[in-house]
């Protein structure tokens, strides 16, 4: 068990670090946020659903349990990249002839409800990997009038480093069925 | 109704701008075209037991299509009769009965009304015969393709396709084991008016190495569409842009699943399943078939299939500046799940809310609208004209056949939408209550 002086600390380390990530976002500082990537990252965003709930399980809190709500492994997820991709993703996002980012939309990124969770179990191979939620409330504005709020859950595994943090995986849990924002092809 | 203004030419060479923005115009497309086509609503893949359902729309219009008790997909209208309510609320389930939350008159499969809880108590005579989900009656497949029509007299949905045959199963008909859709779809909604996916779709092969100059400029794909590209128009108002690759060229090239040189990177448990599908479809669906490399499939009015990224997307109208675009990824059946799993990239890399290609295109779109909406440019309509004339038929294809950057897809599109909307209308029919 961590003592909660501990906790304290990583609570703190671990803000600071997506309160800098945040910020590189904003300021569409794409290539240098490829560097807080783990080379082996997992990036998905799962499609969300409107289902029937099981009536087995009625009047119980797996009713209606998120997970019945989030397309499963075998569904196509609404994103899911891997280093390569993302490279590819912030490039584009600097280049001309990348025209909804050009001229690029203003974003403003909140991030909150952090929570790590040390003693959750990271999966196996973890070089003491952290599970860690948030919350984020994005602004989005986009050439003159265009203006959209995004709002989700990410859940992350970062890894710690000397200094900071690798994101080893995120899984953007997004607030809507039908997307009615312009793109999901941000960074969340 | 009132008159109106001309929207199309002659040859469909200029489009109006108010043929994407005016509300009587998206009025008269609501009566005249999506009340009277065949429009794509799920496939049987996703219907495969009794009980099983999913919910669309045809149109605007909120439908449930279920596998019934009798084995047959049943599509009703998601309101209940009592007090209008969806008797469905899910977008996919399996379900005995569909039980309205405002009273509980409850549905069978099928549509027929069951029961009215409050009835016995009323002592109401009440004819359930009369009071069933309204049933939309023409329901047809093809490949797999479940396609419904609110029209009770629309023709066969194969006479419907016509040569558009040729071209879905080149995909449709491409592997062993047959297709599986993997749904629900994903949702977007887009400031844009419906046409403009449509017309994407259909053939706007043109606008890739531009739009999506970052990613095609120079890439593989791109050289290919400029050697060996080809834009038909199987029916108008049915579109496909294909690749037709010269006889003997290598399999790796021509294959389903190798953009880009995409299927490189791949496992070889996937290379290999990719190469033996191509191998085989010569003996399957006959030696042109092997030689064609898909683009981009439309049917008419809002049915797209992109061929290469393994996707049918469906433009729901919402109001003449706004679309509700659905996309259902598509898989070989008998793929092992591994191989699935890895095909994934084909489609969401690209395509879907996420899309490297799809987050310009979707812009782009609603970009269009806002000049589509300039007033004082109704006198200076769209330019549809490129190509114009040069399409010819084709010793192989059925349909006519132009250059990749041939706007005629476009022309059979917007000709057979005029005759469509300016066809009489429900309004002008002494019996139109009645229809």
């Amino acid at each position: 068990m961590m003592r909660s002086a501990d906790r304290s600390d990583l609570q703190q380390d671990i803000a600071r670090f997506y309160y800098r990530e945040a910020r590189l976002l904003d300021e569409r500082r794409f290539l240098t946020w490829l560097d807080l990537l783990a080379p082996e990252i997992v990036y998905r965003i799962p499609a969300r659903h409107n289902y029937v709930g099981e009536n087995s399980a009625r009047n119980t809190e797996q009713y209606h349990s998120l997970a019945h709500e989030l397309s499963p492994p075998e569904e196509a997820p609404i994103r899911r990249d891997n280093l390569a991709l993302l490279t590819v993703r912030a490039q584009r996002a600097l280049a001309p002839q990348a025209w909804s980012d050009n001229p690029p939309p203003r974003t403003r990124r909140m991030i909150s409800n952090i929570e790590p969770d040390p003693d959750a179990d990271p999966g196996a191979g973890s070089k003491g990997d952290l599970r860690v939620y948030s919350n984020f409330l994005l602004s989005f504005s986009h050439h003159s009038a265009d203006n959209h709020l995004y709002t989700g859950q990410r859940r992350d595994v970062l890894r710690p480093q000397e200094r900071g943090f690798l994101i080893v995986e995120r899984t953007i849990i997004l607030d809507w069925n039908v997307i009615t924002a312009p793109t999901l092809a941000l960074f969340f | 109704m009132k008159p109106l203004p001309p929207l199309v030419n002659q040859d469909a060479s200029f489009v109006s701008r108010r043929v994407f923005t005016d509300g009587d115009v998206y009025r008269r497309e609501q009566q005249r075209i999506f009340a009277r086509s065949w429009l794509y609503l799920a496939h049987e893949s996703e219907l495969k037991e009794k009980g099983d359902f999913v919910t669309g729309f045809l149109g605007e219009t909120p439908v449930i299509a279920a596998r019934g008790q009798d084995g047959a997909i049943h599509v009703s209208v998601n309101s209940c009769t009592h007090r209008g309510l969806p008797v469905c609320r899910a977008e996919r389930g399996h379900a005995a009965r569909f039980i309205c939350p405002y009273h509980n008159w409850t549905y069978a499969l099928d549509g027929r009304l069951l029961a009215v809880p409050q009835q016995a108590l009323t002592h109401t005579q009440i004819d359930k015969g009369a009071l069933g989900l309204r049933r939309v009656t023409r329901v047809e497949s093809y490949r797999g393709l479940v396609f419904a029509s609110l029209d009770d007299g629309i023709q066969p949905l194969d006479q419907y396709l016509g040569n558009m045959r040729f071209y879905l199963d080149n995909y449709f008909d491409r592997f062993p084991g047959g297709v599986q859709v993997i749904g629900p779809p994903h949702k977007w909604r887009i400031a844009a008016n419906w046409k403009l996916p449509v017309e994407n779709q259909l053939g706007d092969v043109g606008h890739g190495p531009f739009l999506h100059g970052f990613i095609m400029r120079n890439n593989s794909a791109t050289t290919e569409i400029n050697e060996f590209g080809l834009n038909v128009v199987p029916e108008p108002g049915h579109g496909a842009a294909i690749r037709l690759f010269p006889e003997g060229t290598d399999s790796e090239t021509v294959m389903w699943g190798s953009e880009n040189g995409s299927a490189r990177m791949f496992s070889a448990e996937t290379q290999a399943y990719l190469r033996e599908v191509q191998d085989q479809l010569a003996g399957r669906l006959g030696p042109v078939h092997a030689r064609i490399k898909g683009l981009t499939f439309g049917v008419y009015p809002n049915f797209s299939f992109l061929w290469a990224n393994s996707v049918i997307r469906v433009s729901h109208p919402r109001a003449p500046g706004q679309v509700d675009y659905w996309s259902w990824w598509v898989v070989p059946a008998d793929a092992p799940p591994a191989v699935k799993c890895e095909l994934q990239s084909l489609y969401n890399a690209s395509f879907g809310p996420a899309g490297l290609f799809e987050q310009d295109d979707s812009e782009a779109w609603s970009q269009q609208y806002l000049g589509s909406a300039i007033e004082q440019l109704d006198d200076q309509p769209y330019f549809y004209g490129l190509g114009l004339g040069e399409e010819q038929p084709h010793p192989l294809l059925p349909g006519k056949v132009g250059t990749s950057f041939n706007e005629h897809y476009a022309r059979a599109f917007y000709l057979r939408w005029k005759r469509d909307i300016e066809s009489a209308g429900d309004d002008a029919r002494p019996d139109g209550e009645a229809r």
